[in-house]
């Protein structure tokens, strides 16, 4: 036991630390997903309701945003997806850094670590997971905390891409040519450039928040020549691209699941990859402004970025036409991964679709800061993005594990947690389209909402009984779930499938190093 | 170059021409000040709700179609997706992308039409000084007349000039669709058309701490010679007594 | 382009899994030493707290570093080699950091009416010129290093190595004394607009120095009883030119604009 122990704690293979990842991301996201709960009950009725005061609602929201991005998304998709998946797709035996790997998945757990502190410290950090300064620096609440979750985490993201942006350039498998690599290789890799550029940015300006606020400098100071909001441009340069760092993974694993189940090949492959993963790269710089549109910036600024807002919809929308297109003439079965996967593209549709009118400047004057934002985020990240995570997860799992965690409960979870968001963020919509603001613990202007906070509130509660029951699902399956029989239960053709055994094991391929040819594709069904 | 190419190219061309038609009339279109922003608000929402719905319901149903008439039928049955030639590739990725783009000038143009709007003044506008503070918002109309509640005449363009104490706030009117932030060290503005009496809500949308959410007020209409009548008075109480009134923080 | 580890060459023999103590330990020393330390003076002013959190910390990050590097020096990669193509790639992020305090700088400077603001004392003009020479020197002492490392003259390595660290130390006591004077003038951190950026942009890229320096020192420490890594030496080497170049953009923002 103390071996086995010791084996996992200070392992440096790329799948244990992805599983590492995987295990903190999932602690993240159970308790910021009772920290939803929570707010969800606050908000069932008009008035303070089971908060003693509007701080702990604050709290909740803080630790909840906070931990479902810094925690919960990013590590899961690029911690445990990229680690788990990148070495086993290319062809190699392990990543190019194992133990800067290691160090990266326990500096993700200090920062879980940190963050999980805010329920026992007295002054509990309550600025929100966006951090606005001159509040951040005024607030009673601890911001240091804050600022060291997203450094301790950032710092772990910075290393997981040189990691990998080494490995997929250099460790390849011998044979295996750029437009041979998997979709979500390709996406990972772009959501890793992002993160090397961006990270580093946010980095820089928390680090000027923990400055202004216990040392005593001036950069978000007006009275003292600062820039009231330099913090806001600084934090949305990065934390706009971070949500294509959710994004692309997300779609990464959507394509690798459609394609295996369809036994199709990717529809217009070099589109998708140079016209989509690299035209979202290389635009995601330039659209930060479209959350500081009601902050007073110039406005050649807010008309500018309205325009490259707009234009990610290119990009995005021939990542969407190939994702459509790997169904056209596919042989589709369902499993859990595929319903998953299915479900995504219709929550993409409406996540995407609201993104819209909120990058139009002018309507945004309207619906910023309003539960209508709130409502498009939870779209594309807790519903979309987590959905494919969770695709990914059924997908993957024989690989982890040996075992499969289809089954009848992964069914019943699966519509409980379709039909249980829907209710619950569909009303969020019609609400914040009519004015209801976000991080509001008290709607006492607009007593008419209480039925529709109601609504989502059922529905919030639904889909928690559902997580719970997939989460507790995962853990039984990974113990007694049904054997899989061989390495290849979907019979896909990508490496991690032909090459590698279920679970894969120390070094990856028992045989000899893959060797590819030059007509190989990780999606050759119909040659 | 091959024949599909060049129809990948034409198409690009074709599909993009009708964007900028629509793009180019709507930037230069000279600004009707007269225009109540609010109501442009209305009439853009309802049209970008087609333009998006059209899109969702399309790719919606594609999709639903797809995955219910390309299942397996037997569990050796393999795909059967197009491979493409260069110039197909092309012209799948050029095609969509040049669709795509005209939406997004169409939009840009129509947006940027109206936020013109948005941001030029109107000459007669009244003009009405706010200072945010926790967990209050402070009305200046000059004359020693500061409120708590924004009290407007109908009918009259009202600019707010805006600026914070201590932390950044947002000053929010659902009701005239407007809302800009309001921090301090700098002066940001808003304007608006009170256009028939009545009372609606202003609310603070810049999280600022315990009671951002109780941080709302009144935001009154009222006809033109009364508005000016409650001003009159109120100026008299201010000079009457040399402290403002309102300091009730 | 697609290349593999020659040592894997067709190798079916068996694998374990790989483990290494050392990463863990450096990260809980990281928690300890860095956000549990800096709260618990910065937020909470206890001393107790800080030393005890302090005291657990550094000792965890020197014990694991150093046999990191241990391990670094002796360990055949899986690629040999890499590491020098994976420190340019941690350059472009240490290059956005850089970025966005220079961005800081100029969104400042240019948004304000009057600079450099009030209570900004004359800049010295002969010591930054004195530093930028001491820098250059020592990115030509690190690479005739590095050449005669490769050419196996290890006594010449050592003491162009040590030349390094020392023109490295020359540079970071100019830093102390400037400081230690413009703070006995009252031109401290908080003092100003500039004097922010001042101490953000000089203390950040001093701390480079000091990293550089500590680094060559863990090259010099093995390569006095025999054992050097020219792949270690490279990359060492290439992060201090970085360090060199940023020198630049620094003295040529704060002191000569
Ligand atoms: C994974 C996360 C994710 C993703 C992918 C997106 C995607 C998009 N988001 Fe979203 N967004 C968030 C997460 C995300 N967002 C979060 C967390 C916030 C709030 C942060 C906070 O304040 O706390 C936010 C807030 C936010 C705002 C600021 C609102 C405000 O605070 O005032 C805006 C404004 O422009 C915006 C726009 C968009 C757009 C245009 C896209 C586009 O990328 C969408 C592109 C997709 C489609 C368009 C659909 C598919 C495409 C087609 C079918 C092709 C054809 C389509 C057209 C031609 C239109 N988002
Ligand atoms: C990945 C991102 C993600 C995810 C998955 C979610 C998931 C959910 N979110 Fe969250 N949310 C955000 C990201 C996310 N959210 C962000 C970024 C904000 C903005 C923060 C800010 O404004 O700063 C936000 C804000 C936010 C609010 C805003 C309130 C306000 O503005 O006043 C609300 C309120 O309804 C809400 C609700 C929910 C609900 C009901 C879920 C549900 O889907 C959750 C599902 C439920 C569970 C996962 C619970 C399952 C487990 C149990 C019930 C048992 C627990 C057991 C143990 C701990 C052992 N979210
Ligand atoms: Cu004031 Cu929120
Ligand atoms: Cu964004």
């Amino acid at each position: 036991m103390g071996a086995l122990l010791k084996e996992w704690v200070f392992t440096t293979d790329h799948k244990r630390v992805g599983i590492l990842y995987l295990i903190g991301s999932i602690a993240a996201f159970l308790v910021a997903g009772l920290m939803a709960m929570l707010m969800r009950l606050e908000q069932s009725t008009v008035g303070l309701n089971i908060a003693t005061s509007p701080d702990d609602y604050n709290v909740w929201l803080y630790f909840h945003g906070a931990a479902m991005i810094l925690g919960f998304l990013i590590p899961g998709l690029t911690g445990f997806f990229a680690n788990f998946l990148i070495p086993l797709q290319i062809g190699a035996r392990d990543v190019a850094f194992p133990r800067l790997n290691s160090f990266s998945v326990w500096l993700f757990w200090a920062g879980i670590v940190v963050a999980l502190l805010t329920f026992v410290i007295p002054d509990k950090p309550d600025v929100m997971w966006t951090g606005y300064p001159p509040y951040s620096v005024k607030t009673l609440g601890n911001t240091a905390f804050y600022v060291f979750t997203v450094h301790l985490i950032g710092f772990s993201s910075i290393l997981a891409s040189i990691n990998f942006i080494v490995t997929i350039i250099y460790m390849r498998a011998p044979g295996m040519g750029w437009n041979q690599m998997n979709m979500f290789v390709w996406c990972t890799f772009g959501a890793f450039i992002i993160q090397l550029v961006f990270v580093p940015v946010l980095a820089a300006a928390v680090t000027m928040l923990l400055f202004d606020k216990y040392l005593g400098t001036n950069f978000f100071n007006p009275a003292q020549g600062g820039d009231v909001l330099l913090y806001q441009n600084l934090f949305w340069f990065y934390s706009h691209p971070a949500v294509y760092v959710i994004f692309l993974p997300a779609v990464g694993i959507l394509f690798d699941v459609i394609a295996a189940m369809g036994k199709n090949r990717v529809f217009n492959y070099k589109a998708a990859v140079y016209g989509g993963v690299f035209g979202i790269v290389l635009i995601t710089g330039e659209v930060w402004v479209h959350h500081l549109y009601v902050a007073g910036m110039p406005d050649w600024l807010r008309i500018g970025q309205m325009v490259t807002t707009l234009l990610i919809s290119v990009p995005v929308g021939l990542l969407v036409i190939s994702l459509w297109g790997s169904l056209y003439r596919a042989a589709i079965t369902f499993n859990t991964a595929m319903m998953y996967a299915a479900a995504c593209l219709f929550l993409l549709l409406v996540g995407g679709l609201t993104g819209i009118p909120l990058a139009m400047t002018v309507l945004t004057v309207n619906l910023s800061e309003t539960a209508f934002v709130h409502a498009h985020f939870h779209f594309v990240m807790a519903l979309f993005a987590a959905f494919a995570m969770f695709a990914g997860v059924y997908f993957w799992f024989p690989k982890m594990t040996g075992r499969l965690a289809d089954g009848p409960l992964a069914t019943i979870t699966f519509w409980m947690n379709l039909i249980g968001v829907n209710i619950t963020f569909w009303p969020l919509f019609i609400i914040g389209f009519r004015g209801m603001p976000r991080r509001y613990y008290d709607y006492a202007m607009f007593p008419e909402f209480q039925p529709y906070h109601q609504v989502a509130t059922v529905g919030a509660l639904i889909t928690g009984t559902a997580m719970a029951l997939m989460v507790i699902n995962w853990i039984w399956a990974a113990a007694k779930g049904k054997k899989a029989e061989n390495g290849n239960p979907w019979r896909a053709k990508s490496l991690e499938w032909t090459h590698a055994d279920c679970p894969a094991g120390p070094g990856n391929f028992p045989g000899p190093d893959p060797k590819l040819d030059a007509d190989w594709t990780p999606y050759n069904y119909a040659k | 170059m091959t024949k599909t190419l060049k129809n990948a190219l034409l198409g690009f061309v074709l599909a993009g021409l009708p964007g900028l038609a629509w793009a180019a009339p709507a930037a230069t279109k000279k600004n009707d000040y007269a225009i109540d922003p609010a109501v442009g608000w209305d009439h853009l929402w309802n049209e970008l709700l087609i333009d998006i719905m059209v899109i969702g319901v399309v790719f919606g149903i594609a999709a639903i179609y797809m995955l219910i008439k390309y299942r397996a039928t037997s569990p050796d049955q393999v795909g059967s997706g197009p491979k493409f030639s260069n110039a197909q590739a092309w012209a799948w990725a050029l095609i969509p992308a040049a669709i795509f783009m005209a939406d997004d000038f169409f939009l840009s143009a129509k947006g940027w039409t109206l936020w013109n709007v948005y941001r030029r003044v109107p000459d007669n506008a009244l003009e009405v000084k706010l200072m945010a503070r926790q967990w209050q918002w402070e009305f200046d109309y000059g004359q020693g007349v500061v409120t708590n509640e924004l009290t407007v005449p109908v009918g009259r363009p009202v600019v707010l000039r805006m600026t914070a104490e201590d932390v950044i706030h947002s000053f929010f009117m659902p009701g005239y669709r407007v809302k800009e932030d309001v921090m301090p060290g700098r002066v940001t503005y808003i304007w608006f058309l009170p256009n028939k009496p009545g009372k609606v809500v202003a609310l603070c949308t810049e999280f600022c701490g315990t009671a951002h959410a109780d941080m709302f007020t009144d935001v009154i209409a009222v006809p033109e010679a009364e508005f000016n009548a409650w001003l009159a008075s109120k100026a008299k109480k201010a000079d009457a007594s040399p402290v403002p009134a309102n300091r009730n923080s | 382009m697609a290349n593999h580890s020659a040592s894997h060459a067709g190798g079916a023999h068996a694998h374990h899994w790989e483990i290494s103590t050392y990463p863990a330990i450096v990260a809980v020393g990281v928690l300890f030493l860095v956000p549990m330390a800096f709260s618990a003076w910065f937020v909470y002013h206890s001393l107790l707290l800080t030393v005890l959190f302090a005291g657990i910390g550094t000792p965890l990050v020197l014990w694991g570093v150093s046999g990191w590097i241990g391990e670094g020096m002796s360990h055949k990669a899986l690629l040999p080699g890499v590491a020098v193509a994976g420190l340019p790639v941690f350059i472009i992020s240490e290059v956005f950091i850089f970025l966005s305090i220079f961005a800081s700088y100029w969104m400042m400077r240019l948004m304000a009416d009057v600079w450099p603001p009030e209570g900004t004392p004359a800049m010295p003009f002969g010591l930054p010129i004195f530093m930028t020479v001491v820098l250059v020197t020592s990115s030509v002492t690190i690479h005739i290093a590095e050449e005669k490392q490769e050419k196996g003259d290890l006594a010449g390595f050592r003491s162009m190595l040590m030349l390094t660290i020392a023109l490295g130390l020359v540079f970071l006591a100019c830093t102390i004394y400037e400081y230690s004077h413009l703070l006995g003038i009252g031109f401290v951190p908080g003092t100003n607009a500039f004097s922010t950026v001042f101490y953000s942009l000089t203390g950040f890229h001093a701390s480079h120095v000091l990293v550089g320096a500590a680094v060559f020192v863990a090259v010099l420490i093995p390569a006095f009883s025999g054992k050097t890594n020219l792949t270690f030496t490279k990359c060492a080497g290439i992060y201090w030119h970085f360090v060199d170049l940023v020198w630049f953009f620094v003295v040529s923002q704060v002191y000569f604009w």
